[in-house]
């Protein structure tokens, strides 16, 4: 019972948040609503008896991830878009009655649905039983995705590299910056003179 | 209402219902919104929504493989807030804005 109200808590909580996330003008504001729903998140894990999962949400995800956007916002000035229009003209109305009725979908499938478990016996009894959480998820992985696991240092490798190639400031065969400022149109001249 | 294990203090539609409306949060924020970081918000709403449902499957069926993937999906996560960043440094640097709408240089 106990976990049931705890469970709705965290669960409106971060709906909460998550809708104050998007649609706040100030983009720190939304990112410091973002943190707060993956914080309600990772309470959900611990209600789950995920703890791992809960810890490793809390470090990568509100830790390093959110960290991440707010030194990009914070190196990118952008107060100046807050005076200007935040949502698409056309689509928004279109936009949120598609959502709600993709929502009502959603509610009127899972209603009718019924799941049956698959008893794959790890039990939280077996899982303390057999060395704590953490250990048994260790060897799950390890013993059952070890190649995946492998491919996705990879993914996180390409991606390293890929971001620092996009952030790296271009620079002309002769070591000159390029010859046009930022944010304004290139001339032809100019595009000419690079290439 | 999902059959439930005895041993599951929370019913298993209760983690779906909850993921359905992260998600349906993130997919509005995605179309409605014009700001590029509150795109890339709504994907990491949109990402974690799909982890509830995998951990929530997870304790429903007493396997651990919905767990182990939640950390591949969390790793695709961080590559791609990674190489989302700094696309929008670079489109910053060029184009001096982040309102997704102006980007229409190749005619889309």
């Amino acid at each position: 019972m106990t976990e049931k109200v705890l469970f709705v808590i965290f669960a409106v909580l971060a709906v909460a948040g998550g809708i104050a996330a998007v649609t706040r003008r100030n983009v720190v504001h939304g990112l410091l609503f973002l943190v707060f729903t993956f914080l309600n998140v990772a309470a959900i894990f611990f209600l789950t008896q995920a703890y791992f999962l809960a810890v490793v949400q809390i470090v990568v995800y509100a830790g390093a991830i959110m960290v991440l956007f707010v030194f990009v916002i914070m190196l990118l000035n952008l107060r100046t878009f807050e005076q200007e229009e935040q949502t698409h003209r056309r689509q928004r109305w279109l936009a949120l009655a598609l959502s709600v009725l993709v929502l009502a979908e959603f509610v009127i499938v899972l209603a009718g649905v019924t799941f049956t478990s698959a008893r794959g016996g790890f039990t939280p009894e077996a899982i303390a039983e057999a060395g704590g959480g953490t250990k048994v998820f260790g060897e799950a992985l390890f013993n059952n995705m070890l190649l995946p696991f492998e491919v996705a240092s990879v993914v996180l490798l390409a991606a390293m590299v890929g971001a620092i190639i996009l952030v790296k400031r271009e620079k002309t065969a002769g070591g000159a910056t390029r010859s046009w400022e930022p944010g304004e149109e290139p001339t032809p001249e100019a595009v000419e003179e690079e290439v | 209402m999902g059959a439930t294990p005895a041993d599951m203090p929370i019913p298993v539609d209760w983690y779906l219902y909850l993921s359905a409306a992260l998600f349906i949060v993130g997919a509005a924020g995605m179309l409605i919104r014009r700001n590029l970081f509150i795109l890339l918000f709504s994907l990491e709403l949109m990402l974690n929504a799909v982890n509830i449902n995998l951990v929530g499957f997870s304790r429903f069926h007493e396997d651990l493989v919905g767990q182990n993937f939640v950390i591949f999906v969390m790793a695709i996560a961080a590559a791609e807030a990674a190489v989302g960043l700094a696309i929008a440094t670079a489109l910053f640097r060029n184009r001096r804005t982040l309102m997704v709408d102006l980007f229409d240089r190749m005619r889309g």
